[in-house]
């Protein structure tokens, strides 16, 4: 890592801090949008996220995704994973042939991307520590739910990521109340980790999401909630996580599409950032489906 | 009840060249090794998706079936079908 002033001490020991918190959306569908409208919104917004995590000099990515059967399978599926390894590389994604539908393997390059091992290593034993059982895998490939942002936001692929899945995909899903928990637990690892480095936390998901249920009314990724997302954008802008986390029940992810457990990956974060408000959100089409935010820390 | 012999079949067609061009070419004998029940077999050689989402398979599996064209479908088909099945809650 570069060498830094000292982010922080905590009883004469150096540790290290979380110095950006950003929650983005993940869809495919960017891929064609962006490079068709390079000076468009969300080009823009994908560019001012980019600025911003610039800005703050992270030394590492925590990536705080939801895989979709690409990593994982329900052969052998955890509820939250940790991945322990040097590198890993993606977007590891099937989509298929339909021209209709984003095929990120060709609207992006595949990535080769650093993993830091020591961060992951930690995060997994202090929430092993705090309660929360998270599984290992040590040989990976990611897909585009943290590729995605990664190519728009750091292309260049030379900070280290740390990833870490929330199942949001394959029901019954963990709590919204146990990913706000874990969040905090991550938050606290970082804390606590000794290097004195920085480290950003980048959370994507959607808040109504669904893909190829009847929910979909015939498209193939669709809003089915926008009620629900207008809520949660809501709460969000209030400051009030916790309504976010009380309302997020099951029942209410069902209804908001078949993937909507994607919000469960931006509510761990909101445990890492506690009661802060987001000081960005923009929307990035999907009316409040689809939204980035920002939290200064 | 379990739909992970409905989801396998959707993930070897994303990930298995060779099961693909058999699931093309002759679907019945691509299915045979899966642990299929005899109602799902039937709902997937007919392209039922609506009856396989019913069963518990997940859109997101089935959408594949979709996307790679085959079993009959293609994406208006299946937009068509799936929305004849039943609300998750």
């Amino acid at each position: 890592m570069r060498p830094l002033p000292r982010s922080g001490e905590r009883g004469g020991r150096v540790v290290s801090e979380l110095v950006a918190a950003v929650a983005v959306p993940h869809a495919s569908h960017y891929l064609r949008e962006v490079p068709r409208e390079p000076q468009g919104h969300t080009a823009q917004v994908w560019r001012a996220v980019g600025a911003h995590l610039e800005a703050v000099r992270p030394d590492v990515l925590l990536m705080i995704g939801n895989d979709h059967m690409n990593t994982f399978f329900f052969d052998n599926l955890p509820l939250f994973c940790v991945g322990v390894a040097d590198r890993t590389d993606g977007p590891h994604d099937e989509f298929g042939a339909d021209p209709s539908y984003g095929m990120p393997q060709h609207l992006m390059p595949q990535y080769e991307v650093p993993v830091n091992a020591d961060l992951a290593q930690h995060v997994r034993a202090r929430g092993i520590a705090d309660g929360f059982d998270l599984a290992l895998t040590q040989e990976f490939s990611v897909d585009h739910s943290m590729m995605v942002p990664l190519h728009f936001l750091r292309p260049a692929m030379d900070l280290p990521i740390v990833p870490l899945w929330v199942n949001g995909v394959a029901p019954p899903l963990p709590t919204a109340r146990r990913c706000h928990a874990l969040g905090a637990s991550v938050g606290r690892a970082i804390a606590s980790w000794p290097p004195d480095a920085r480290v950003a936390i980048v959370a994507s998901g959607s808040i109504s999401r669904d893909l190829g249920s009847p929910l979909g009314r015939g498209q193939r990724a669709s809003v089915p909630d926008p009620a629900w997302a207008a809520t949660v954008v809501r709460h969000l802008q209030r400051g009030e996580a916790r309504r976010v986390v009380e309302e997020a029940t099951a029942d209410r992810l069902a209804l908001a599409g078949n993937v909507a457990g994607e919000l469960l990956n931006w509510i761990a974060l909101l445990g890492a950032v506690g009661d802060r408000k987001p000081v960005l959100a923009e929307r990035m089409g999907e009316g409040d489906a689809s939204i980035v935010w920002r939290w200064d820390l | 009840m379990s739909t992970y012999a409905v989801h396998k079949v959707c993930q070897s067609l994303r990930w298995n060249d060779a099961f693909r061009e058999l699931l093309r070419a002759d679907p019945r004998s691509a299915l045979e090794p899966f642990a299929l029940t005899d109602e799902e077999r039937e709902a997937l050689l007919s392209g039922d998706v609506a009856r396989l989402h019913d069963l518990g398979a997940h859109g997101l599996m089935l959408g594949y079936l979709a996307t790679f064209g085959v079993l009959g479908l293609t994406s208006d088909i299946y937009a068509e079908r799936i929305a004849k099945a039943r609300s998750p809650i």
